[in-house]
């Protein structure tokens, strides 16, 4: 890791400088306006559908809400257990130069659920429920600790590209702007440190793994990805928002050639790094 | 309103769709999918939409007792025999 520490260093002095009190840095309205956006309508899982045309503008607004909810909501979900990892990782034997940067992503992380889950709660009364499971099992040397960064990156890696686009979205209402803005903020970081440890693993268990994990590792991460994208599609949310049949729905809107393709369009960026440092060999099927 | 002999039908069905590679006759009510592998731990989240739709109920997976997705017979008895409900 020649150029890690140095790497690490810097991501902690900019964490330093961009320090936000999330208590205090948020514009809470008292009352959401029902006739705003939440979510950018081409983000929306079923942009495009005949079921999304057939909605009155107010509809696709009251849909972009829940929509916004259910974004926040996996956000939430998945910073749960990135924040138990992470905290596994502080101090660990042949972590002392990640260390440093860990208790600030940690504290990013935390920061962020109490942004998205202050949205959930004060105008849903909810978070979403979380669908994943994990089932213990035995990993080579060195595979979860892996598996934990590159699952972090790919969740995290498509998250940021929904803010970056939602921050600057002039439809939206202010608070959604703000809060996918402010999470974007820290999450640059979270992607440098991501994708220079991301490789440096894979680069170091590799060359020790058998054959058999690293395809094994392949196959798994290749999967991630398409059970990460899931998530965008919640038939909860098509429930709340008064569409009919929604576990047809989610099914078709998953499945449809238009939703493939924004979802390729989408994680571009994060298979071709997984595809330029050898840790995927073909693009995964999403 | 399906008779076990349909769920159980159903549920053979979609693992079979969802693996893509096992003979159906292969997989039997005792066979372990999670153990074998027939279902990765990612594709639960598809299995759990599956059964939503199926019994027409919600699933809280942070109730769900371990082993529940050994085998069809598991699923079975724990999502649609009302007197070992999982809801």
């Amino acid at each position: 890791m020649s150029n890690f520490p140095r790497v690490v260093e810097k991501l902690c002095e900019a964490s330093k400088k961009e320090y936000a009190n999330p208590y205090s840095s948020m514009e809470w309205p008292e009352a959401l306006d029902p006739e705003g956006w939440y979510m950018s309508p081409e983000l929306l899982s079923i942009y495009g559908m005949p079921e999304y045309e057939r909605l009155t503008e107010g509809e696709r607004k009251k849909l972009s809400f829940y929509e916004a909810v259910n974004f926040f909501s996996l956000n939430i979900h998945g910073e749960k257990s990135l924040v138990e990892g992470l905290a596994r990782q502080l101090y660990q034997k042949g972590n002392q130069d990640l260390s440093p940067y860990l208790h600030h992503f940690l504290d990013e992380e935390n920061k962020h659920m109490v942004y998205f889950g202050g949205f959930c709660t004060r105008y849903a009364g909810k978070v979403y429920r979380d669908r994943k499971m994990v089932f213990p099992r035995d990993y080579a040397p060195g595979e979860e600790g892996f598996l934990f960064f590159a699952k972090v990156l790919i969740f995290e890696e498509i998250v940021d590209l929904y803010n970056v686009k939602m921050s600057k979205d002039a439809r939206l209402a202010p608070i959604a702007r703000q809060i996918n803005l402010s999470h974007h903020r820290d999450e640059m970081r979270h992607l440098v440190f991501g994708r220079n440890l991301v490789k440096e693993l894979f680069h170091r268990c590799a060359a020790v793994w058998p054959a058999e994990v690293v395809q094994g590792v392949r196959r798994y991460l290749a999967g991630y990805f398409s059970a990460t994208w899931k998530e965008y599609y919640n038939p909860d949310v098509y429930k709340d928002a008064g569409l009919e049949e929604p576990y047809r729905l989610q099914e078709a809107a998953m499945n449809r050639p238009e939703a493939r393709a924004h979802r390729k369009k989408i994680s571009e960026g994060c298979i071709r790094y997984f595809l330029e440092n050898h840790i995927l060999e073909e693009e995964p099927v999403i | 309103m399906k008779t076990e002999m349909e769920i159980r039908r159903a549920l053979h069905d979609w693992i079979v769709k969802t693996n893509g590679k096992i003979r159906p006759e292969s997989l039997t009510d005792e066979t372990p999918i999670i153990e074998q592998r027939i279902i990765s731990s990612l594709q639960v989240i598809d299995l759990l939409l599956f059964l939503e739709q199926l019994t027409g109920k919600s699933v809280d997976v942070e109730k769900l007792k371990p082993g529940i997705f050994e085998s069809i017979n598991t699923l079975y008895e724990n999502f649609f025999r009302k007197e070992t409900y999982v809801y």
